[in-house]
């Protein structure tokens, strides 16, 4: 192994990345674009869903249920007639009512509570808002017989001020760094077979372990660099939460580098054409991003997926991000430890198989 | 044995599955000589190369190179190859990859000496993708010699080049096999085989004839190194 020889490799990568404008941007934009969709998407203020409401009670307590619904932040309701309903639906002018039936007054006195809820049902989620509003004034009205409802909640983690953003977001920095890195590596990897320059480099004094390593350098100086970025505007910018230490968030993603760059020489042995290349990034991305815990937890998954989940690199990265950032986890915990252990080990091994089967596709 | 050789291909044949690509070729080729590789398109000449070079494996015969079996790492560093199409770093200029190749090879003070010779000291600061075919060529032969080998591959390199600096580009084989280096060459143009020491003429991965230029004119009976090479390779066909 030469030292000069495994730079001579870094500074040429770099050297590449220089002049080509495109993958810079790509490299260093686009995290940006992404991360304030994200942001904007889940933050920025939305607006509430149009709802039909229909209170024919002849008894009192209809009323103070549909003033409560008017004031709900939730819902935005209009006063509309209960045959009218299914016609509003269908012509998208709300995507719920909520009927009160004449006899709702009579039915509370029963200790039966039973307001009609009418779904239009074709999009995901519709219903949420809807019963979220209706609960909310069910329990104001409580409010009234003098019963007050407000659970004490306690946070181990985290708090009532972190919001969806803030447990995305932890995932979110190590995984953009991950896939980003791996598309480049695949494709400057393939790039280098398809222009011969492998086949020169197999007939030079180089040794496989070399062409790894200074590949692997030369990504994880560029990903760093990606990775400040992302790390900044998710914190200043965005005003993510992280109790954790900066520098152990670093310590994790150079392990997912070195995981992706031997992920994706890898698997370049795998692709005889750059556009067979492409293909792999879905096959690769999709299943980790839907099984890693960033978006469902993985513990609230099917027992057969959950299986599938715990032998995903980027599970353990997820969760090791996610202590780090909302919990913060410092080197003593054991679960930490675990997370950066299988990363760790996972990037091992992919080092291993992509210094094996570098020689392959020549012979 | 007296003679030193340089490379010593012996009985050597090389399959792609069942394709038989080189069939029990025997070269030898001495220090400091100048060895054509002749032949049409398919013939084997690339293979032959990148068996020498350690590249691919045969599957019977042995090759040795400067006293060492290949494939070995070691001899590497002695060995310069220039690829048939010319393998470059698009995205950086002429100097940063001929500086990248020199670096591979622990030489990077040759740097300047392999540019000049192929005339893009000039335009070192080029990116390579802004190149013309025939200057990539150049460039392409600069990251070649440029850790100035002991023995040169060179597949095909004149495709492509002006006249002129073909002319020069064989001045300075010359002068570098008469400084110790050994060269082979492919071709297909028959005034650069005339150039050369010694020629070998494959077909169907089988070593045809091999000779000096004049002795393959005697052997083909004709003056005409062409008319010969056809007639040579005309006659085994039958
Ligand atoms: N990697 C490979 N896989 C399969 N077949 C191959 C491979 N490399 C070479 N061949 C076959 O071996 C034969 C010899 O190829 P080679 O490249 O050595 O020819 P060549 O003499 O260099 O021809 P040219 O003058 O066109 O460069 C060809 O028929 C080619 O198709
Ligand atoms: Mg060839």
């Amino acid at each position: 192994m030469s030292a000069h020889r495994v730079r001579a490799i870094t500074r040429r990568l770099l050297q590449g990345f220089r002049r080509d404008r495109r993958t810079l941007a790509l490299l260093f934009v686009a995290p940006i674009v992404i991360l304030s969709l994200l942001g904007y998407l889940i933050r920025g203020s939305s607006t509430a869903p149009e709802v039909g409401l229909a209170n024919e009670d002849s008894g009192p307590i209809g009323g103070l249920v549909a003033d409560s619904l008017h004031q709900s932040s939730h819902i935005k309701t209009t006063d509309i007639s209960a045959a009218d309903g299914d016609a509003k639906l269908k012509d998208g002018s709300i995507v719920a009512y909520i009927v009160l039936p004449a006899d709702f007054t009579q039915q509370v006195g029963q200790g039966n509570i039973a307001p009609e809820v009418h779904l239009e049902g074709s999009q995901p989620g519709e219903d949420a808002p809807v019963l979220q509003a209706l609960q909310q004034s069910m329990i104001s009205i409580a409010g009234r017989g003098n019963i007050h409802f407000a659970p004490k909640v306690d946070y181990l983690y985290g708090g009532p001020e972190y919001d969806t953003l803030d447990y995305f977001g932890a995932a979110f920095v190590g995984l953009i760094v991950f896939f980003l890195v791996f598309v480049i590596t695949i494709v400057s990897f393939l790039n280098e077979r398809s222009q011969g320059t492998l086949e020169r480099l197999m007939a030079s004094p180089l040794r496989r372990g070399e062409i790894v390593l200074g590949y692997m350098l030369g990504f994880t100086v560029i990903a760093l660099v990606q990775a400040v970025e992302v790390l900044v505007f998710a914190l200043a910018v965005l005003r993510i939460q992280n109790h954790g230490n900066v520098f152990l968030i670093f310590g994790m993603e150079a392990l997912m580098v070195i995981a992706a760059v031997n992920l994706g020489i890898f698997l370049s042995m795998f692709a005889r054409s750059e556009f067979q290349a492409v293909q792999f990034i879905p096959l690769v991305i999709v299943p980790q991003f839907l099984l890693s815990g960033i978006l469902f937890p993985v513990s609230s998954e099917p027992q057969a997926l959950q299986y599938v989940s715990n032998v995903l690199p980027l599970t353990y990265a997820v969760n090791g991000m996610r202590d780090i950032m909302v919990k913060g986890a410092d080197l003593t915990w054991p679960s930490l430890q675990l997370d950066l252990a299988v990363v760790a080990a996972f990037g091992i091994l992919l080092i291993a198989a992509g210094t094996a089967t570098l020689r392959r596709r020549l012979g | 044995m007296s003679e030193s050789f340089a490379v010593e291909i012996d009985g050597v044949s090389k399959s792609f599955g069942a394709f038989k690509a080189l069939n029990g070729v025997s070269v030898r080729v001495r220090q400091g000589e100048i060895y054509g590789l002749l032949g049409p398109n398919g013939a084997g000449k690339t293979t032959l190369i990148r068996l020498v070079c350690g590249l691919l494996e045969a599957h019977a015969g042995a090759v040795t190179v400067l006293g060492q079996r290949m494939p070995n790492v070691g001899v590497l560093r002695h060995i310069g190859y220039m690829t048939q199409q010319a393998a470059l770093y698009p995205a950086i200029s002429v100097e940063e990859n001929v500086r990248f190749f020199a670096a591979i090879n622990g030489a990077e003070e040759g740097v300047k000496e392999a540019l000049e010779l192929v005339q893009l000291w000039e335009r070192r600061g080029s990116v390579v993708a802004t190149l013309s075919g025939g200057m990539r060529q150049r460039c392409s032969l600069a990251c070649a010699l440029v850790h100035r080998p002991e023995l040169l591959l060179l597949d095909e390199p004149t495709v492509g080049i002006d006249p002129q600096l073909r002319v020069q580009f064989w001045e300075y084989f010359r002068r570098l096999a008469a400084g110790g280096t050994t060269l082979i060459v492919s071709s297909h143009v028959m005034d650069e085989a005339d150039r050369c020491q010694r020629l070998g003429l494959i077909q169907y991965g089988r070593l045809l004839a091999e000779g000096t230029p004049a002795e393959i004119r005697a052997q083909g009976g004709s003056q005409n190194l062409e008319a010969a090479f056809l007639a040579l390779a005309g006659r085994t066909e039958s």
